[in-house]
């Protein structure tokens, strides 16, 4: 995002909103640092940041590679060029009881990196991706991050994608049960050694409706889960009972 | 993505938060599912969510009205919405029950209070997205009441310094916490922010 500094009269409304702090008064102007912006949209819409002189403007670049990866991993209201998918993510839970993607022998596991409220290079990302290297893991297939890959296997990201900074961006996969908590302590660990955070969902399927599924092994690891979770209510058809 | 999911705040503060999702699932039951979202866009509105919001037109905290959001809804409408109570999410979940549309249905809540609803109506829940902290740098993240407003946009949208204003606003009796908390709201594009529960949250900061 920029501002014309023509119309720009430096009144500094536009400053809280940006969810990265991109935005400052450089002589009564506003600047927006270019490193920094994830061109989440924000500032640009005129019902919520009420510029009075609507000095925001986009990139001629915006919805160009690879700038483009800012945009579609940062702002909700875009749509991903490569899936022409909307959205950081799939459709994960939302629709796992007609998809059956996670079935009862696996747990699927996403790594929002950079939620929340800290937003994410792609430095920190492939470092994720490298430290799970070993565990020969197979991305979901209709996760954008899957375009952003160099070589998949050894978890590396194209140059291009090593120089955006993103809202988040989502790591996406499942597993068998009895990679879970090696995978986990691998993921915990690498946090450990990243300059942004991460919020861990893990996907499991009800053995009785009345009872949320257990997984003791994942106290071992400090790991217990919030008492307000996201619930799929079994209601699609054809419904995937396995 | 999962933007319903990581809401912080303590269980009290989140008895009263409940994000609906109805999601066609590509060629699955996507193919004409454009009927069976408006049924149920029009049980969500006479029922009255706190917040709904599309792409096309914004939120209703923007500056637009339930009708207008629905006008300007496309053929196969999007379907999420936020509601401040538990009856109405009931409410709003015995009636897709009765219409046996077979569309994914998520809410995203205290477990309970959904177990406690899915009992009621006899729903059998199929899976969890089973939200497990935030880890890494936290030492990034700012105070847990910042948070605990900002994660109501699992999108990422609201900023920790808006959030940091609106306390500072109603501290200094500059703004009700009605209007810190709809000021907050209005980055969020989907409509899932649960404002009710934000004015709640900012009511602590009322000088007595
Ligand atoms: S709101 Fe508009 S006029 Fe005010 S500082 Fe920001 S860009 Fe400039
Ligand atoms: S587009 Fe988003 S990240 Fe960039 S300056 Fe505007 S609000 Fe900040």
């Amino acid at each position: 995002m920029l501002v014309n500094k023509e119309l720009c009269i430096g009144c500094g409304l536009c400053i809280p909103y940006c969810p990265v702090s991109a935005i400052t008064i450089v002589n009564k102007k506003a600047v927006i640092d270019q490193d920094i912006c994830t061109e989440c949209g924000t500032c640009g819409r005129k019902n919520i940041v009420k510029c009075p002189t609507s000095a925001f403007y986009d990139r001629e670049d915006v919805t160009k590679h690879p700038r483009s990866i800012r945009k579609f991993f940062s702002d909700p209201t875009a749509t991903h060029v490569e899936t022409k998918v909307p959205g950081r993510g799939t459709e994960e839970v939302k629709t796992n009881d007609v998809t059956g993607r996670v079935d009862k022998k696996h747990y699927g596991i996403a790594i929002e990196m950079g939620r929340p409220s800290v937003a994410a290079s792609y430095r920190d990302v492939e470092k994720m991706t490298m430290a799970l290297a070993k565990f020969n893991i197979e991305y979901e297939p209709c996760n954008p991050i899957k375009f952003l890959f160099e070589d998949e296997k050894k978890g590396t990201l194209t140059k291009d994608a090593l120089e955006q900074r993103v809202i988040s961006t989502i790591i996406e996969f499942n597993v068998e049960k009895d990679q879970l908590v090696p995978v986990l302590q691998t993921i915990l660990e690498t946090g450990q050694t990243l300059d942004t955070v991460f919020s861990l969902d893990l996907i499991a399927r009800f053995n009785n409706p009345t009872k949320m599924p257990e997984i003791p092994e994942l106290l071992e690891l400090g790991l217990e889960p919030r008492p307000n979770n996201k619930i799929n209510l079994g209601m699609g058809r054809p419904l995937k009972e396995a | 993505m999962s933007h319903s999911l990581h809401r912080r705040g303590s269980k009290c503060s989140l008895k009263d938060d409940f994000v609906l999702l109805v999601t066609p699932a590509v060629n699955i039951n996507h193919k004409d599912s454009g009927p069976k979202l408006w049924k149920i866009l029009n049980i969500v509105t006479e029922v009255g969510p706190n917040n709904i919001g599309s792409y096309e037109t914004g939120t209703i905290y923007t500056g637009v009205t339930i009708d207008d959001i629905r006008n300007n809804m496309p053929e196969t409408p999007r379907v999420r919405c936020c509601f401040d109570s538990k009856d109405s999410m009931f409410e709003v979940l015995k009636r897709i029950k009765e219409e046996d549309l077979g569309l994914s249905i998520t809410v995203s809540g205290l477990n309970d209070d959904i177990l406690d609803m899915c009992q009621e109506l006899d729903i059998k829940p199929h899976s969890v997205n089973y939200s497990f902290g935030i880890h890494g740098a936290t030492e990034k993240l700012p105070p847990e009441e910042v948070l605990e407003v900002l994660t109501m946009c699992g999108h990422g949208m609201i900023s920790k310094n808006l959030v940091a204003k609106a306390i500072d606003q109603v501290k200094r009796g500059k703004k009700t916490p009605h209007e810190a908390a709809v000021m907050v709201a209005q980055p969020c594009v989907c409509g899932i922010f649960n404002v009710s529960r934000a004015e709640k949250l900012f009511s602590k900061y009322i000088e007595k």
